[in-house]
């Protein structure tokens, strides 16, 4: 089976601007494929490229199969999509919006509507104007666009944008029914890898592709996020400066760690505490702290991108 | 075309859920209005005194209060106040999509492209003829409650096809408003065109030019001009064809091949 998404050198520049160099990224069918990068990284035109938007300046775009660059058929009756905020026409109920989309994609079910409407949560709203409605129940509506027809493809650009915590958790499970109960393959944008790391944190196949100025820097499975975080023991005393002494005596590398700590990276450091905590006690150094931290996600895509913010974990 | 009968309903109903419909008509009805006022002030030589320049102005403007006079200053309207009017609805339907950024929904779908450019032509023409065929009724119920002298029906029949004509011409010169709304992305660089396309088919057609500018030819088709002035030959009507034809093609190659960040 094709791969649902593939792209080969993939590259757009806008005058001098290059937004996106030599993007070659794969994505399997049924899996959550997570494009992860700061604002202004390229997400977006990367997006527009999959969806045709934006023609791009050398490279290929295959999305189920179907070449997107070229002029042969395109794959959209399969693909639901999403791209930067969701907007709508402001004088159509939030029916009629979902209506006009329906007839705009034929062959989708005529029980579709209001099946999206319950399915996300919207009956309350959905004889209400899109002009009046909340940023997070517009965003609700965009999902519910992209879902329509039952795509096997979802390409979502920051799904998790202007919905309450309540609304994330509820938008993340459903994602992940439908990866896997229906095996749809998402694409989603995001610049929060938290959030990502959530979404395939329940058994979903899952990778993260992470991209900065315009190139892809790193692609991981999540279930390796764990060893490409850095980790590093923490210890805090009465005298810092002779506890370092007797550390750095008995062979340890100590930097200065968060809030005044002192802070190991050596791996018997952080695999064996117990053993620091015996070194500083004989030595009359008893720490009255001692943890071992792990790098959240967030200093780690930091750290990935270059911009590691110093003495943060 | 694909799915083009959908994608049609799908731009009526969206104006039909807006204002713009009403906001149209409303404008387009000073037409008949304005010109049943000037008919009932030259009719009525009291009035006409006391109005002074209104009076004065109205003559330059009208000539005589009659049914032939009246007609003509509707023609003439739908040429002048069309280029604007059907303008401004070409400048709603296509430049909305990226005033309200709604242009994404509309780029990756089955019902291709094509199919929603030409349906959203097809609702411009529907519309601004539907205005017109109003604007028509409105001023025969002006003109008879203005109590103009009778003419016979072969006027009103002339009438009829000289105004439908001049609709034609006018709803013509709509498509490069159309490409100006798509590649100017929303509402103000098509009615900068449509403006700046008024104010030359002035200048030309009073360089004596107008019969070779595709948006002076309308007016003069309706009459404008005066009787003096003469029809407009066939090479006008292929002027505005091609104008036309330059607009269309340009659109739908704009939607299809540039690039989209909306």
């Amino acid at each position: 089976m094709t791969a649902a998404i593939e792209t080969r050198n993939l590259s757009k520049e806008y005058g001098d601007v290059t937004a996106v160099e030599g993007l070659s990224l794969c994505v399997n069918r049924g899996e959550i494929y997570a494009f992860l990068g700061l604002n202004g990284a390229g997400k977006t035109t990367t997006i527009r490229m999959l969806l045709g938007m934006v023609k791009p300046t050398a490279g290929e775009v295959f999305v189920l199969g179907k070449e997107i660059t070229g002029v042969g058929e395109k794959p959209w009756e399969s693909v639901g999509y999403m791209v930067e905020r969701p907007y709508a026409y402001a004088e159509l109920t939030m029916r009629e919006n979902l209506e006009a989309m329906c007839r705009l994609r034929p062959g989708t079910s005529k029980t579709a509507v209001e099946r999206m409407i319950d399915l996300l949560d919207l009956r309350r709203y959905a004889d209400r104007r899109f002009g009046t409605l909340s940023q997070g129940n517009k965003q609700r509506l965009g999902l519910a666009k992209a879902l329509l027809h039952e795509p096997d493809l979802l390409i979502l650009d920051e799904p998790a944008n202007g919905l309450d915590p309540a609304g994330i958790v509820e938008i993340r499970s459903l994602l992940r029914e439908l990866v896997i109960e229906q095996g749809v393959t998402i694409f989603m944008s995001s610049h929060i890898l938290g959030e990502v790391a959530r979404l395939v944190d329940y058994g979903v196949a899952g990778r993260i592709g992470i991209i900065h100025e315009g190139r892809l820097l790193q692609e991981l499975d999540v279930a390796k996020l764990e060893s490409h975080r850095r980790r590093r023991l923490e210890i805090r005393g009465r005298d810092m400066q002779a506890m370092q002494a007797v550390l750095a005596a008995a062979g340890f590398t100590a930097e200065a760690g968060l809030n005044g700590t002192i802070a190991l990276g050596d791996e018997r450091a952080i695999t064996r505490p117990d053993v620091v905590a015996a070194l500083l006690v004989s030595a009359g150094q008893a720490p009255t702290m001692l943890k071992v931290e792990e790098e959240d996600l967030e200093h780690y895509f930091l750290r990935l991108v270059g911009l590691d913010l110093e003495n943060s974990l | 075309m694909n799915n083009l009968a959908q994608a049609t309903w799908v731009e009526l109903l969206k104006a039909r859920r807006s204002r713009m419909p009403l906001i149209t008509l409303l404008a387009f009805s000073l037409a008949p209005l304005a010109g049943g006022f000037f008919m009932w002030v030259l009719k009525d030589p009291e009035i006409a005194r006391r109005m002074g320049m209104i009076s004065l102005k109205a003559q330059i403007m009208a000539g005589s209060a009659d049914w032939p006079t009246y007609l003509g200053v509707l023609a003439q309207a739908v040429a002048i106040g069309g280029i604007i009017l059907f303008s401004l609805i070409t400048s709603w339907v296509f430049g909305r999509e990226w005033a309200d950024h709604t242009i994404n929904d509309l780029l990756a779908l089955p019902t291709g492209r094509p199919a929603i450019v030409l349906a959203k032509f097809l609702l411009v023409v529907f519309w601004s003829a539907m205005l017109t065929f109003f604007i028509f009724l409105i001023g025969l119920g002006v003109g008879a409650l203005t109590g103009l002298p009778q003419a016979p029906a072969t006027l009103f029949q002339e009438s009829a096809v000289r105004l439908a004509m001049t609709t034609g011409l006018t709803i013509l010169l709509v498509t490069p408003i159309a490409f100006a709304a798509s590649a100017g992305r929303g509402y103000l660089p098509p009615m900068g065109v449509a403006i700046m396309a008024v104010i030359l088919a002035q200048l030309v057609a009073a360089a004596g030019w107008g019969d070779y500018f595709p948006w002076s030819i309308p007016a003069l088709y309706s009459g404008v001009a005066g009787p003096a002035y003469g029809e407009v030959g066939t090479v006008s009507f292929l002027i505005v064809f091609l104008a036309s034809l330059a607009g269309f093609v340009a659109t739908f190659a704009w939607w299809e091949w540039a690039d989209q960040a909306g």
